[in-house]
This record gives C-alpha cells, sequence and structure tokens, in this order.
C-alpha cells in the first residue's frame, strides 16, 4: 500500500474511505506509540511511520494529543532538551493504558472477524493474479 | 521568503485562529508547533517549506483543535449555548449532525417555552394554561385571547407546577441526549 496523506476529496471516493478509516484508527495508534515509555510529538510522527502504514499530514497527531491530553488519557511534560529548545513528552496514565487495552481487544474482534468476511474477495484476487 | 519569516508567518496565522482557546492553551500550542518545526528542519534534507506543508495550513490545524476541544469541554457542560455550539459544529460535517441539532433546538424550545408559561401564569392567570372542552384537550399555553367558551381551562394554578417539571425534565432530557452523543462522536472523530 503506498504511503499517501490525506487527499481532501470527494466524499464516497474510495480515497476518502481510507482516509476516514486512518484517521480513525489515529487516535489509538497514538496511545500505542507511548505504550513503552514517553516520547514527543514529532518522535511519536516519525515511530507511526515507521511502524505502521498511517501516514497522515503531520499536523494532524497534534490535537489529537491534546484532546486525548484532555481526557486525561495522556499527561505531558516539558523537557529541556540538548536541541537547546524544551521538548513536550508524552505519557499515558493508567486510564490511557486501559483505554489503550479496550481499544486493542475491540480492534483485534473487529479485524479478525473482517479478515473472515473479505477472504473470498481476496482469495478470488489472487486467483486472478 | 526567509525561513524565519515564513515560520513567523506559520505561528502568528495559527495563533489567530486559535481565538476561541485560552491564552494559556494557546500559547502552549504555539510552543510544541514551534518545537516541531525546529526539530523537523533539522532533520537531514528537510527544508522549513516542507516541514511547513506537511504539517498543513494553519487554518486547518487550527481548526482541528478548536474541533477537540470544543467537543471535550461540552461534554462536560450543562450549557445550551456550550451545547449547541458542539453540535453545531457537527452538523456541519454530516447528517446525523444536522439530525441531533434540530432535536437539540426542538428540545430546548419545548422545554424553555414551557418553563417560561409557567412563570407566566401568576402574571396572566386567564390566559395561561391547558383548555379542554367535551372532554378533550383542545389546547395550552399562553393565548390571546383565550379559547372561547364551552372550552375552559382545567388545571389552574397546578398548570404552574406540571410546566416546570415537564419543562425542566424536557431541558434535562435534551441536556443528556447532546451529551450521549457527544460521547459517541467522540469516538468516530473521523467525521471531524
Amino acid at each position: 500500500m503506498a504511503k499517501q496523506r490525506i487527499p481532501g476529496s470527494d466524499a464516497d471516493s474510495p480515497d476518502r474511505w481510507e482516509a476516514q478509516l486512518r484517521k480513525g484508527a489515529l487516535e489509538m495508534a497514538a496511545l500505542a506509540s507511548l505504550w513503552r515509555g514517553r516520547r514527543y510529538g514529532l518522535e511519536i510522527i516519525r515511530f507511526l511511520e515507521a511502524h505502521s502504514q498511517l501516514a497522515l499530514a503531520e499536523g494532524t497527531i497534534y490535537p489529537i494529543l491534546n484532546r486525548l491530553k484532555m481526557e486525561g488519557q495522556l499527561t505531558s511534560e516539558w523537557v529541556e532538551a540538548e536541541a537547546g529548545h524544551p521538548r513536550k513528552y508524552y505519557e499515558l496514565t493508567s486510564a490511557g493504558r486501559q483505554r489503550l487495552r479496550q481499544m486493542a481487544e475491540a480492534w483485534v474482534n473487529f479485524s479478525g472477524g473482517l479478515t473472515h468476511l473479505l477472504q473470498p474477495v481476496l482469495n478470488e484476487r489472487e486467483a486472478i493474479q | 521568503m526567509n525561513p524565519d519569516v515564513q515560520i513567523d508567518h506559520y505561528l502568528t496565522v495559527l495563533r489567530l485562529h486559535l481565538g476561541p482557546l485560552t491564552i494559556r492553551e494557546r500559547e502552549e500550542i504555539v510552543r510544541e508547533i514551534t518545537a516541531h518545526v525546529r526539530d523537523s528542519a533539522e532533520e537531514p534534507g528537510a527544508s522549513v517549506e516542507g516541514v511547513l506543508g506537511r504539517l498543513g495550513t494553519p487554518e486547518e490545524l487550527a481548526a482541528q483543535y478548536r474541533d477537540g476541544l470544543l467537543i471535550s469541554r461540552a461534554r462536560h457542560s450543562v450549557s445550551p449555548i456550550v451545547l449547541l455550539r458542539a453540535t453545531f459544529r457537527i452538523a456541519t460535517k454530516g447528517i446525523a449532525g444536522i439530525v441531533v441539532f434540530f432535536l437539540a433546538l426542538f428540545g430546548y424550545a419545548v422545554g424553555g417555552g414551557l418553563v417560561l408559561t409557567a412563570l407566566v401564569k401568576p402574571i396572566l392567570p386567564g390566559n395561561t394554561g391547558a383548555w379542554v372542552q367535551d372532554g378533550h384537550f383542545v389546547t395550552s399555553g399562553v393565548l390571546f385571547p383565550p379559547p372561547p367558551p364551552p372550552a375552559h381551562e382545567i388545571l389552574g394554578m397546578s398548570y404552574i407546577l406540571i410546566a416546570l417539571v415537564i419543562g425542566s425534565l424536557t431541558l434535562l432530557f435534551t441536556t443528556w441526549a447532546i451529551r450521549k452523543f457527544l460521547g459517541v462522536s467522540q469516538r468516530v472523530q473521523s467525521k471531524l
């Protein structure tokens, strides 16, 4: 799957559907990127690029982090860095860890069911190829 | 354009469009985006232009912050203005939002209207109430002139209590329903 930024395309187009799918998963992905410890915004973006297909406009992640913090799923702290300016590090709260566990479980059930449903479609495609 | 001027311009427009937020929230966001731009621009092969382009326009970025904060606040609010603003924002994004927005307006109008008629009853006792004729309900509210006989008002001063209770329950239910909806739509933020 080619990485691409969300296009501002028409409703109902496959591009838009895929864009919404990615955007919907981004909240879970942002939480997951903090599972092993704190990171700052750009680190989260680079981590998601390296470990998922979620290529988005980079700005999209910051409002999501802000909202997750307001909801008490993350905390943040400004830390002085060698770069000469402080960076805002995010960390999961226990509520955030709990929420991510629920999301992961729901995601696995959901995607497992859908993959099963789509198996005939995928098999047919392989046969054509 | 000089890279520093480009960054300054971006941050100025961002700050401008974050207007509805508190100064503290706004400055925190600007500080974080500034750190992002500086760090990204130092990556190998990066240019300030490219970094700002990948962030999206400052107007878009600010709009995403505003939507998130508006809905987060509204979920914990009982203010009809905050709740209606949040539903209106969602109404601009899809049919479910439009339906909820108009139901919310309807709920507030009916509930608020009933409470108002309860307050008017002591001032205009003859014009306010619920009228029946031949055992059938005719109309209710504040009427000029009141329905002529043989229709007659049946509740008297107990209208005040009944209208207050039903009106308040309608307002409470409307508030509860909007917050419920915002809670659900929070999880389907792909709409925003």
